[in-house]
């Protein structure tokens, strides 16, 4: 260590004090000692810069791994584009990895090696082929061709969790970084970087001179300069500084190996700037300008971004764009020269635009509010410093193509709406949160209408009034008492005075500002009456019901007041989709999951997050319930989502709306997804929007383009299906036109027969939905109830 | 002599900078996989049949991950195996049979609770299909005898005889 060294020498030279000559000797000496401190002080600082930057391996998150088979319902274009977001290359012959070529029927591929959770999956060539919308034939191409029974491709990156405090990068190993980066960086920057020791003596020499001549200092960095540069960022010209900065690269030079330097430059160099955030490394850099990773960039792109390693500001591609395209013309050329690139390659890559995307992304990865999500439940589990710097591999369940579509319908959907409703453009907001129904597992999650732009996500910290989203707790908890409950149990719709302490009277009203006397179960769900549904949560009882939403997934209590019933208790998107999850599968809650493993850098398997269920509710009552949600869609307040789904679907699902039309909500499912979309002001002012003018369409687009999969039940065995007369709600014998067939827990249905059939039977052909919709409408036989009688 | 080592210490200095190793952070251990728990026959569990592969799919895909979890389910490699499980659920989500063969899995691996879950909802896909309703039951009562509920265990025991007759 050259501390003790110095020491020794300090006190040795002390006696000799007297002389002249001696002074001039000490003053040198104490002067090189100072010297020598000074560059062990710079030998530390460089050295935990580099280490800094070298030893932190971010995690990297995959999206969720495509299987394909024969039978899967996938287009030869959808697998082409899941190849191209890969990063695979269409290529006549497709034996290398990563490559593939269009066939008459389908494709012709080779994936790349790929450690999964389970073991490492080796390159292998391939051939898919389609018909009618499915894969037909999957096989391995060889000598004699193979039949395979599935395939995982690799799974697409989707983002990272990086070292620093919240930067934003996207580190690239050497191996990753294309070669004509590399080979144009060397050209243009620093044509000896393989030989010299860090400096390029005659770059200094060069620059001495022009300093001794009083010129400005410039010139004669090399990449391992500008490196030290870059990590002790000032504009700072002075001689002092270029002389530190040649120390501190011979420095590094001697600590460290020219690959080690010239990945650390490549990911450390300053190539813009973002409002306060910079941009550093090629690898964000590529993101922010071309929207893509740095090896799917093409020649000119490689060419533009080398060129502004020279002077960011000065070739800024969005804001100078003539001189930034004249400097990656001079790259070019420079890689032509050094013959790095044929003559043909030069003149068609100098004919190119820029190619610069218009607004930069606002990060590395295209979901922000999915990842925001796996960061928090990661966040419980490992510690920070780990989840940032020991590189590990998250496996996660975002479906990018169901996410595409989520993303899409929203957007586009909010710009409609604010159109036809003259709304103020970008006013309202949205949030989409899509899961799988039998494994809980994320497949999409949007945070705003800008999905790719982080920021408050709204599907997960957005806490809103969830208003009538709550109502099926409600009624599921009275399905659950068959002998008083039935779907045809006539409901009390009348005028409702609630008092309770400490709060003050409650007169639940109806969207409709009507009362509609009494209505069926069934109808008063489907239509979303208010003043029914808090009568029957009074009855059924309020603490029973709120008791229920721990064992759904809801761990917040609601106040305790009757209007809890109707949802005057906010939750997030996410929450609501876990509550509905429960009603999709039967009664089997399975909490929503968005790992679903973590792999060491190494490769070693570190955790799983298993499937786990939990049966919360009986089947039968659930069963009920989710006929009565498919009355919502089909002549509900849902009735209109036939504009974009067929009634085959048989979505199940429910409108939400919150007083003055602050929160438009639908939650809903089918046969294999749960869907909950929320719209809104941030602000919470009114948005204008019912829960079907608003949420309920962009759910509805959104499923359009995802076709998901019809909802059919399994129909438990304790449930019995049997003909009804909907005016009457009794039992049909016979065929009958306007029969209705209803679900009923057995031994609940009702026995007397209807008489009706003959003279209903010409009336309408759904007399049930044209009855029933009228406000006002009071079946005859029914008794008034005391209330009614008050009122009326 | 000194005005040498004027040139020499600055030297030597960067070479014993040069020298000095360049440390690395160790790498931290996050959390250790929990152990898949040996297979047992506890006395008064009954044995309860594998499934011939048939009888749970038509579709290849999920019999080959089906195979493949067997296989590690054999090897001792339960963690694997519900992991191949999982992801033929995930193409055949309603599939009473592949729920079945999970919750096998599951008591297989000690967990009971969800073992009795997944038993539960297997039935809950089976419809009127008595045999597979009458496996999960047994699967019920095996985890019940290892949970120590004897009078449980055999309630399920007996529903499942009942279902087969």
């Amino acid at each position: 260590m050259p501390f003790p060294f110095s020491f020794r020498n300090k006190f040795h030279l002390n006696p000799n004090f007297k002389s002249y000559g001696k002074s001039v000797r000490l003053v040198a000496l104490l002067l090189l000692l100072a010297l020598s401190g000074y560059i062990f002080y710079l030998d530390v600082t460089i050295r935990d810069a580099f280490n800094g930057r070298k030893f932190a391996l971010p995690a990297r998150v995959y999206g969720r791994a495509l299987e394909v088979y024969p039978g899967l319902k996938l287009t030869s274009g959808q697998f082409a584009e899941e190849l191209q977001a890969l990063g695979f290359h269409e290529r006549p012959e497709p034996n290398e990895a990563a490559t593939y070529k269009f066939t008459l029927n389908g494709l012709e591929f080779t994936t790349r090696d790929f450690v999964f959770w389970d073991g490492p999956q080796a390159t292998q060539h391939l051939r898919v082929e389609f018909a009618d919308g499915k894969v037909k034939l999957l096989q391995q191409r060889g000598s004699t061709d193979l039949d395979l029974p599935i395939l995982r491709i690799e799974p697409p990156v989707i983002g990272g969790i990086y070292p620093g405090h919240n930067e934003d990068r996207a580190l690239l190993r050497l191996d990753q970084v294309p070669k004509p980066l590399i080979d144009s960086l060397i050209a243009v920057e620093d044509r000896k970087f393989f030989t010299h020791w860090g400096i390029d003596t005659r770059g200094i020499a060069r620059a001495l001179l022009k300093t001794i001549s009083g010129q400005r200092i410039e010139g004669g960095s090399t990449l391992t300069q500008q490196l030290v540069k870059n990590f002790f960022l000032t504009s700072e010209r002075t001689l002092t500084r270029k002389g530190t900065e040649v120390l501190m690269a011979l420095l590094l030079e001697m600590h460290y190996s020219k690959e080690e330097i010239l990945e650390t430059y490549l990911n450390e160099i300053f190539l813009g700037q973002d409002g306060s955030r910079a941009i550093h490394g090629f690898g964000l850099a590529s993101y922010f300008y071309f929207d893509r990773p740095l090896d799917r960039l093409e020649l000119h792109e490689i060419a533009m971004l080398v060129g502004m390693v020279k002077g960011p500001g000065v070739y800024d591609p969005r804001k100078k764009p003539e001189r930034a395209l004249q400097r990656r013309n001079i790259v070019l050329q420079e890689m032509a020269q050094l013959k790095s690139i044929t003559q043909t390659q030069f003149i068609a890559a100098r004919q190119k635009p820029l190619g610069v995307v218009h607004r930069a992304p606002a990060g590395t990865s295209p979901y922000p509010a999915f990842l925001q999500l796996i960061h928090r439940q990661l966040q419980r589990d490992y510690r920070e410093e780990d989840l940032r710097s020991e590189g590990l591999r998250i496996f996660t369940t975002l479906d990018p193509r169901t996410q595409r579509h989520a993303e899409e319908a929203l957007s586009q959907r909010l710009v409609q709406i604010e159109k036809a409703h003259r709304i103020p453009a970008n006013t309202l907001e949205g949030a989409v949160v899509i899961s799988s129904t039998q494994t809980g597992e994320v497949q999409a999650l949007v945070g705003g209408r800008e999905a790719r732009y982080a920021g408050y996500n709204r599907a997960i910290d957005a806490q809103r009034q969830i208003g009538s989203l709550a109502k099926p707790i409600v009624y599921l908890t009275a399905l659950e008492n068959p002998n008083r409950y039935t779907l045809l149990t006539p409901l009390d719709d009348s005028p409702l005075v609630w008092s309770q302490r400490g709060t003050s009277d409650w007169k639940p009203q109806n969207y409709d500002h009507q009362f509609h006397g009494n209505v069926q179960l069934r109808t008063a769900l489907a239509h979303s009456y208010n003043v029914s549904t808090a009568r029957l949560g009074i009855e059924l009882g309020m603490d029973r019901i709120l008791d229920k939403l721990p064992k759904f997934g809801i761990e917040r209590r609601p106040p305790p007041f009757a209007s809890s019933l109707l949802g005057a208790y906010e939750l997030s998107p996410i929450e609501v989709a876990q509550l509905y999850q429960t009603f999709a599968d039967g009664g089997f809650r399975t909490p929503l999951r968005a790992i679903r493993e973590i792999v060491t850098a190494e490769g070693k398997p570190l955790q799983r997050y298993p499937l786990n269920v939990e049966p919360v509710a009986a089947p039968a009552p659930v069963y009920l319930l989710t006929a009565a949600l498919q009355g919502v869609v089909r002549e509900g307040t849902a009735q209109s989502l036939t504009n974009w789904l067929p009634a085959e679907m048989n979505v199940a699902g429910k409108t939400g709306t919150t007083d003055d039309l602050r929160d438009s909500w639908f939650a809903g499912y089918t046969g294999d997804l749960v869907a909950v979309v929320w719209v809104g002001r941030d602000d919470n002012k009114s948005s204008g929007l019912t829960g079907a003018s608003g949420a309920m369409t962009v759910w509805g687009e959104m499923m359009k383009s995802i076709q998901p999969e019809p909802l059919l039940p399994t129909v438990p065995e304790d449930i019995e299906l049997v003909t009804i007369d909907p005016a009457s709600g009794l039992r049909y014998n016979g065929e009958c036109k306007t029969a209705l067939l209803l679900p009923f827990i057995k031994g609940s249905a009702p026995t007397e027969v209807s008489t009706n059939c003959a003279s209903s039977a010409d009336a309408h052909d759904n007399p049930a939905v044209k009855t029933e919709v009228k406000p006002g409408f009071k079946p005859g036989t029914e008794k008034k109830s005391w209330f009614q009688r008050l009122f009326n | 002599m000194i005005r040498s080592s004027l040139i020499f210490i600055p030297a030597l200095l960067l070479l014993l900078g040069g020298c000095a190793s360049v440390t690395t952070q160790p790498p931290a251990t996050v959390t250790a996989t929990p152990e898949a728990i040996p297979k047992e026959v506890l006395p008064g569990q009954v044995a309860v049949e594998p499934v011939p592969k048939a009888l749970v799919s038509g579709n290849q895909a999920v019999l080959a991950l089906l195979d493949r979890a067997r296989l590690d389910t054999g090897a001792g490699q339960r963690e694997a195996a519900g992991a191949s499980l999982e992801r033929a659920l995930r193409i055949e989500p309603r599939n009473a049979w592949l729920w079945h063969e999970l919750a096998q899995l599951r008591l297989d691996q000690g967990q009971y609770a969800q073992a009795i879950s997944v038993a539960q909802k297997s039935i809950s896909f089976a419809g009127r299909e008595r045999h597979l309703q009458a496996l999960n039951w047994r699967v019920i009562g095996n985890a019940r005898v290892a949970q120590g509920s004897s009078s449980e265990a055999e309630q399920a025991f007996k529903l499942a005889t009942e279902l087969e007759q």
